[in-house]
């Protein structure tokens, strides 16, 4: 049954030392998670999830799971948010509860389970072969779709919940480690261990508090349900666990978990921004070069070089330009670009009759779904033209920021459209990725990973962007991703090395801009 | 236009399939398969209006952007934010746009999003039921008209009774009385006749066209076939 937060009865003092952690420089941002909101079933982002790919656009590492199980009342929400309060320093964590994936019922279950006559501690009332699908794809950086189950209804709801993106994933219920299809996705397998004393004494107090259900009705319903299983499958599953963690008083068990986690994280971290900015720069691992790549080698799809298109670059370039004019031809440009990048969708033969009565062999658009991600911020200067082009499909954003620190970037957050959410449909889904420029590329990196992890075919994304630095991190992107495809208004030569100096207290860092380019395109269309 | 210039003005439409040979001075879209699935959808008595709308505008607007190509430019040195310098182009000369009322002003909005408060002269040409030829009822154009460069929007070239094309001839001849050179005109229309075609450009063949799709020809009532209907209406 659900877990409350067991605040009232657990002695809860908790003050860490994260001072180790503010010492390490590489380490993944600071942030303070001491004072998070903990939902269950939500993905928390923090300041945003590194790199977890290398640069050959492999994932390096699946996401870290953790099991705890425990008897009901035991506490095993209790430890897992204290598991991520502690943690300190996390990029994203979801705390993912057994209770979402209770079966479907039956029209004579519900009767039953309305009458509060339903075994729900029992193993099969939950639906192991989903939980462990749903909890696979997570821990593959995959997107899942969780099931919902309400308790007012006593079943499952029609429309899922979307997840996606968490490093740690933390799975908490009393069949936890039951499941050995289950067992064998966890990195680290807890039992929380409590007296059967305290664990009904706890779940009287909340039941009584939190749902108005009299004393008879629970200790009827403990003894004929919770306890039976609590001793025929409960307990005996922690033989299964790595740790035992204490019910009560844990704040020592907690702090050694953390530290395990924290360690195996970091073992994890992978930092390439550097090497993929400037690529020719940089030796690859097996000590060879990276050639600097020929416009062939790169495949991009570049605007013909018209008169027009030479005007729009020019008053884009000067920095004098007005910000109107940056504006409209920002606009003008993005409409260009995204009717010519239509060729890479598909086209059917299409007949049809003309108002004259003649017919017309003709074509249309074959693609099932389609739909545009912009990657915030300065993708968001190519929305408008996307918009002029296409009246009604879907739009997502990805928000990708360098960290202030080493210029990693971090994804902060993620809105994509539904087409892409559900498996099935992204496998089909052709999407257009706008961004304005691929400089060192390592935002458009992630915004590609992104969509792989949910299903959507390298060649079905269409990258649109105003310029392309040839020197820059583009030929990393095209040797991760050979099958996208990418049209731009235009090809620079070079990126240029810089230093950002130190602003609002943060340090400086090493920046590239690219030449002659543009200067910040989103600087220059919203501020 | 300048023969040094720093980037060559379009070359001729190579898409010969519906006249051949094609005039000199008219120039097409690139045939592809999505441009193709934008006219299958204004073409289709079945299209809503709403529809109607957004597509034809898309046309319009990559029509325009055609046409403009053809204006001259000239070399221009800036100096970009990051501190490079750039040698681009600059627009030169001014324009603006002349339609054919009624159908023709269905396309100033797709030609005021591309040439931002660009502007915009007007002309009703009409049938005289007496000698059956088209008259001049109603002109409006920008005083300096003759020292512009003038996008002449009619969306459809060869609709309408004999002489085919007769309107837009009767506009060019229109606008030269204004002073505007033949050179200076360039013609935007969505669809065009060949029978249109080879009229107006047998009788002006400086001025450019610039065509989205030729089709085949006119039916007995002098529509163009395939054709998408009367344009005007369908706004």
């Amino acid at each position: 049954m659900t877990e409350s937060d067991w605040e009232g009865l657990v002695v809860s003092s908790h003050t860490l030392n994260l001072k180790w952690i503010q010492e390490s420089k590489t380490m993944p941002p600071k942030l303070d998670t001491t004072g998070l909101q903990i939902k269950k079933n939500t993905v928390l982002v923090s300041h945003g999830r590194p790199p977890w790919y290398d640069e050959a656009g492999n994932r390096i590492s699946d996401a870290f799971v953790v099991g705890i199980a425990g008897g009901s009342g035991s506490g095993k929400t209790h430890v897992a948010r204290q598991i991520v309060r502690s943690l300190g320093s996390i990029p994203s964590v979801i705390i993912l509860s057994q209770d979402s994936f209770y079966k479907k019922h039956t029209p004579e279950e519900l009767a039953i389970a309305h009458a509060n006559l339903f075994d729900f501690d029992h193993p099969n009332s939950i639906d192991m072969d989903l939980f462990s699908a749903c909890l696979k794809d997570l821990k593959e950086c995959k997107q899942s779709n969780i099931p919902v189950y309400s308790f007012t209804t006593h079943q499952r709801e029609e429309e899922g919940k979307y997840l996606y993106g968490a490093a740690i994933i933390i799975t908490e219920g009393i069949m936890a480690l039951q499941d050995s299809k289950l067992r064998d996705l966890y990195d680290l397998k807890l039992f929380v261990q409590c007296d059967s004393d305290l664990m009904l004494a706890r779940r009287l107090k909340r039941d009584v508090a939190e749902r108005g259900r009299s004393v008879d009705g629970i200790l009827e319903q403990y003894l004929r349900f919770v306890k039976p299983a609590y001793d025929n499958y409960v307990l005996p599953s922690q033989r299964h666990a790595d740790i035992i963690v204490p019910g009560s008083n844990n704040q020592v068990a907690i702090e050694l978990i953390c530290t395990h986690i924290q360690r195996k994280l970091h073992e994890r971290a992978n930092h390439f921004r550097p090497k993929m900015a400037i690529p020719h720069l940089y030796q690859s691992p097996s000590g060879k070069k990276f050639p600097e790549s020929t416009l062939e080698e790169l495949q991009l799809t570049v605007m013909p070089k018209t008169r027009q298109l030479e005007g729009i670059f020019t008053i884009l370039r000067s920095k004098t330009s007005s910000r109107q004019d940056f504006i409209f031809f920002v606009d003008r440009l993005s409409t260009i670009l995204v009717e010519h990048a239509l060729q890479f969708l598909p086209y059917a033969d299409k007949s049809v009759i003309t108002p004259t009565e003649a017919s017309f062999a003709g074509t249309t658009m074959s693609a099932k779904h389609v739909c545009g991600v912009s990657i915030l911020r300065s993708g968001g200067a190519l929305e408008r033209g996307f918009r002029r082009v296409f009246n009604n499909v879907p739009m997502g954003s990805l928000l990708v920021q360098s960290h202030g620190e080493h210029g990693e970037p971090l994804m902060l957050h993620v809105m994509l459209p539904v087409c892409v959410r559900q498996r099935h449909l992204a496998e089909e889904a052709f999407v257009f990725l706008l961004d304005a420029q691929i400089g060192t590329g390592a935002a458009a990196f992630m915004a590609i990973r992104v969509l792989l992890d949910h299903g959507v075919k390298q060649e079905h994304i269409i990258f649109v962007t105003f310029l392309v630095a040839r020197g820059g991190g583009i030929s990393i992107l095209r040797r991760a991703f050979p099958r996208i495809k990418i049209v731009t208004g235009g090809v620079d030569d070079a990126m240029q090395e810089g230093w950002l100096d130190s602003y609002q207290g943060q340090d400086g860092r090493q920046v590239w801009a690219m030449l002659p380019g543009l200067g910040q395109i989103g600087d220059r269309y919203y501020l | 236009m300048a023969t040094s210039s720093p980037v060559p003005p379009p070359q001729p439409a190579t898409n010969k399939s519906q006249m051949n040979p094609l005039p000199p001075s008219v120039f097409t879209l690139p045939q592809t398969a999505q441009l193709e699935a934008l006219y299958t959808i204004i073409r289709s008595k079945e299209t809503s209006r709403g529809d109607f709308l957004f597509y034809s505008d898309r046309i319009i607007r990559l029509l325009v952007e055609e046409g403009l190509n053809h204006l001259p430019v000239v070399k221009k040195v800036v100096e970009t934010p990051t501190g490079a310098t750039y040698e681009g182009v600059g627009f030169e000369g001014k324009i603006c746009g002349v339609s054919i009322l009624r159908a023709g002003e269905a396309m100033e909005a797709g030609l005021r999003e591309v040439c931002r408060s660009v502007r915009i002269g007007k002309i009703l040409i009409q049938r005289d039921e007496e000698t059956a030829l088209p008259k001049l009822f109603y002109s409006k154009f920008p005083q300096d008209i003759a020292s512009r460069y003038v996008l002449l929007l009619d969306p459809m070239l060869g609709k309408g009774r004999v002489p085919t094309g007769g309107s837009a001839i009767k506009a060019i001849e229109v606008l030269m009385e204004n002073g505007v050179p033949e050179e200076r005109i360039i013609f935007i229309n969505l669809i065009s006749a060949p029978e249109g075609l080879r009229n107006f450009c047998g009788k002006y063949p400086l001025v450019k066209v610039i065509t989205g799709w030729i089709d085949q020809g006119l039916n007995e009532k002098a529509y163009i076939i395939p054709g998408l209907g009367d344009f005007g209406e369908r706004r």
